[in-house]
């Protein structure tokens, strides 16, 4: 009896916990005052439309957004053949292979960025911006690899046998049979992949140069100079893109049986 | 299909070749500077790096800090789970929705939300305050205190989400069947319920453990240079003092310990397939 | 080449890696015969199917069919069919698509695809599912999808699955019956792998019985039935009681038992339950256990010569466990093995 009363009142509180601070945000980002408080001092929209004013955080999310479509995309292009390898070789071989693939997402990000800066930007010489990007692009690859695993274990290897004695070539088999039926987990690995470096921080942390950085640094450096609610308004937007894209991929593919 | 090697091979080893490439020999080439020494290999670094008292700290409370956000996460969030996986399936979704949700949002803006609740200002303080609870601010932010908060709200979803998954595969009928043994509540758990989900809470505790470890917004935010954590040392040498030697160390330790908690997480995993 | 080796397995070795599935297979199969490949799993049957089909590249050996030397052809010109256990539809095409799949890769003008899937669905009674996605057909319906998809590219040889194995007893039938009408119409030559005595002696003109690799009978079904060639088909084919013979006797538990009346030169002997003569007989044996079966009654036997196994009609008195009965192996009823092991 105590648990039936005791339990939704507990759920409520920890939703309460989980949710709360992202409401308080979006308020807050509708506040009329000058410095970031709650309850907020009025309402209104100028913070929503400073955020698109302020040019750091144009060209910052203009970099987040190359990095998180470039890098997933080539996490896939680099990822999708591994993991149908692995998935159709059942072989020590890929275990080896899974384990170097999936590595990155074992050590922490803030050491994958210093050891990218030390051994592959500063001796070769490589800009920011590359550097960036095959760090966004090793950082994803772990999860493209592993979603995209996932839905070739839903599909049987005898389709591709079926392809080829029908007279397909081995690649057009893949073309063909293959990668329609595990279209729905690559595009959820993009989106994964997408949210995941969109609001990564320690890869890029040691990895920011003069006018390039991610979008998440760039909000950190803001607010630590400037306390307005200009960060809360950019957080409650991204925080609406990152759910609307979600939202969108549960609804047409079902998002979540792949991650 | 693949009748043989070199086909699997051509596949996998773009991406082999990328990760290790990208990834994993820039890692162990500065994984080897802490070994380094002007006489040869050493491990006078590791021996220099413990005898100061303030990696001491930090050190011990990153590890403290990461095994309580693990055990109170463990405990609210059997709570959570216990109380959706019994909730009519509509309603569960839903719930189930709204922990993954933040999961979405950038860590970010997850953290920089404390600041609006913990801060001089904030609501804690106004509500304090209100109350006559407290005559001036207390400090919140930038204390262990703030951290643990940030990091618990952070990580409980993973947690929430793996017992939920480790409940709804528990047979059917054990608490019944137990209860109806005479098992009162608090037995039915102990006896039954932990052990049948024993590998949900390994894998979430491995998860906000490891994730508590490696953080770096939450104690960055929220404990600033006062909390330094092992992630926020880190970066305190090389962007502060450039030292390299001391970033190889901490590298090392916070690997070691993601690894261990990893391993663990493994031999879980196995031990559940061969059963 | 004549039509008698249509299909011709020549010193037909095959392996995954370094273990050896199949060691110096040799079969001629003739032009539109159906043929079973049967044996238990691990006995090389699935993996000399998928050799026929140029998924697997034979170690040694060669594979020719209609005259030509396919051994090195691939799969995807060698005019092979194969209908897959699974049935391996392809799960985002509708099954019009399925079948139309092979003749698209063909570049065939579309009228002439129409016409075939069409033709090819009518056949196996689909006509009215072409535009359905496969996950929306039962698993009959599935399987008669892969037959008419192999069908259309109208292959030289159709290899099957355990084409039975996953149908429930009511379909069984009717795709028993289907492939035989399938195969009449067509001249197809077939082979089937199936696990099932039941289904080779049904559905196949010839039976091949493997077992570790080699072909351990090549038969008739009545052949296959009634006289196996060695211990190992025997008992396959359900003879219970198999002896081996040593110098005119058999080799029994409690050593050599002598038979009465004259023995053939056989490496040993074989009965079925069904020809075990009870009550009377030069041999005794306590009855352990009794299992009633409707038509008949079968009895296991404790015996000095080791556990014999008789059946008898159930009209005749039943016998309690504990009992001592005579009983006879009689020699003119036993199947005689050419080879024993």
């Amino acid at each position: 009896m105590i648990q039936r009363l005791f339990a939704p009142f507990a759920l409520f509180l920890v939703i309460g916990f989980l949710i709360g601070p992202f409401l308080i945000i979006v308020a807050a980002s509708f506040s009329a005052g000058e410095t970031l408080a709650f309850p907020p001092q009025g309402f209104s929209l100028r913070w929503i439309a400073k955020v698109f004013t302020v040019e750091s955080f144009r060209d910052s999310f203009a970099t987040s957004m190359m990095l998180a479509i470039g890098g997933t995309f080539c996490a896939l292009v680099l990822g999708i053949p591994a993991a149908y390898a692995m998935s159709r070789y059942k072989l020590p071989l890929s275990e080896t292979v899974r384990t170097i693939v999936s590595a990155p997402v074992i050590v922490p990000g803030i050491i994958v960025g210093l050891a990218l800066l030390r051994y592959f930007v500063v001796p070769f010489g490589i800009g920011i911006t590359p550097a960036l990007f095959l760090a966004h692009t090793a950082l994803v690859l772990p999860y493209a690899v592993r979603v995209v695993s996932a839905s070739l274990a839903n599909l049987r290897s005898d389709i591709e046998e079926a392809a080829v004695l029908l007279g397909s070539s081995r690649l057009g088999a893949f073309f063909r049979v293959v990668l329609p039926n595990i279209r729905g987990g690559i595009l959820s690995a993009f989106i994964l992949g997408f949210v995941t470096s969109f609001n990564q921080v320690p890869v890029s942390l040691f990895l920011s140069g003069p006018g390039v950085r991610t979008l998440p640094i760039d909000m950190i450096a803001y607010m630590e100079i400037v306390f307005d609610p200009s960060v809360a308004a950019l957080s409650s937007l991204l925080a609406f893109m990152s759910i609307g894209i979600v939202f969108l991929a549960e609804r047409f593919l079902g998002f979540s049986r792949y991650v | 299909m693949f009748h043989n090697r070199a086909e699997a091979m051509a596949l996998a080893l773009p991406a082999a070749v990328f990760a290790a490439a990208v990834f994993l020999l820039p890692v162990i080439l500065l994984l080897a500077e802490g070994f380094k020494s002007a006489e040869g290999w050493s491990a006078a670094a590791y021996t220099g790096f413990f005898s100061e008292p303030i990696n001491q700290t930090v050190f011990w409370r990153t590890l403290r800090l990461g095994a309580i956000v693990t055990v109170v996460s463990a405990v609210i969030g059997y709570a959570a789970a216990f109380a959706i996986v019994n909730l009519k399936p509509g309603t569960k979704g839903r719930m189930i929705g709204l922990v993954i949700l933040p999961l979405m949002i950038s860590p970010v803006a997850r953290t920089y939300a404390w600041i609006v609740i913990l801060g001089r200002t904030g609501i804690v303080n106004q509500a304090l305050q209100g109350l006559g609870l407290t005559d001036g601010p207390l400090r919140i932010l930038f204390t262990e205190t703030a951290v643990f908060i940030g990091l618990l709200q952070l990580f409980l979803p993973l947690m929430i989400i793996s017992l939920i998954s480790a409940l709804e595969n528990m047979p059917r009928d054990a608490v019944p069947a137990a209860r109806v043994l005479g098992a009162n509540w608090f037995q039915v758990f102990w006896k039954v319920i932990l052990p049948l989900t024993k590998e949900g809470v390994v894998i979430g505790g491995t998860l906000v453990f490891t994730g508590s470890l490696t953080a770096y917004i939450t104690p960055a935010i929220l404990g600033g240079s006062k909390v330094l954590m092992l992630e926020t040392l880190l970066y305190q040498q090389v962007s502060v003092a450039n030292d390299f030697v001391s970033a190889s160390v901490i590298a090392l330790i916070l690997i070691v310990m993601s690894f261990a908690a990893n391993l663990l997480l493994k031999r879980v995993a196995t031990a559940r397939n061969n059963r | 080449m004549s039509d008698l080796d249509f299909l011709s397995l020549e010193k037909l070795t095959l392996a995954y890696g370094d273990s050896i599935a199949v060691k110096e297979l040799d079969l001629s199969i003739r032009k539109g015969e159906l043929v079973a490949f049967l044996g238990p799993s691990g006995c090389g049957k699935t993996t000399t199917m998928r050799a026929i089909a140029g998924l697997l590249a034979p170690a040694s050996g060669r594979i020719r069919l209609d005259g030509a030397d396919i051994t090195r052809v691939s799969a995807n010109r060698r005019s092979v069919g194969l209908v897959f256990q699974s049935y391996a539809l392809f799960p985002h095409l509708s099954v019009f698509e399925n079948v139309a799949f092979g003749l698209r890769l063909k570049k065939l003008p579309a009228a002439d695809i129409e016409k075939r899937v069409n033709a090819g669905l009518k056949s196996v009674g689909l006509t009215s599912f072409a535009s359905r996605k496969p996950a929306e057909l039962s698993g009959g319906q599935q399987q008669r999808v892969a037959l008419a998809r192999s069908m259309v590219m109208e292959p030289k040889v159709l290899l099957l699955d355990e084409p039975l194995s996953n149908l429930d007893a009511r379909l069984r039938l009717e795709m028993r019956t289907e492939l035989q009408r399938v195969q009449k119409e067509t001249g197809v030559t077939m082979i089937f792998v199936t696990h099932d005595q039941g289904e080779a002696l049904s559905l196949a003109d010839r039976i091949v019985v493997m077992k570790g690799g080699t072909i351990e009978q090549i038969g008739t079904p009545e052949e296959i039935y009634n006289r196996p060639a060695s211990a190992f088909v025997a008992d396959f084919v359900g003879f219970e009681n198999i002896f081996e013979l040593s110098g005119g006797k058999l080799k029994a538990a409690n050593g050599l038992a002598e038979l009465p009346g004259p023995v053939p030169s056989a490496a040993g002997l074989a009965w079925r339950p069904r020809m075990v003569t009870l009550g009377s007989g030069p041999f005794r044996g306590t009855v352990r256990g009794a299992s009633f079966s409707g038509d008949s009654r079968e009895y296991l036997l404790d015996t000095p010569l080791g556990p014999i196994k008789a059946e008898i009609d159930a009209s005749l008195p039943a016998h309690a466990p504990d009992t001592e009965l005579a009983f006879d192996l009689p020699v003119e009823k036993a199947a005689e093995l050419k080879r024993f092991g």
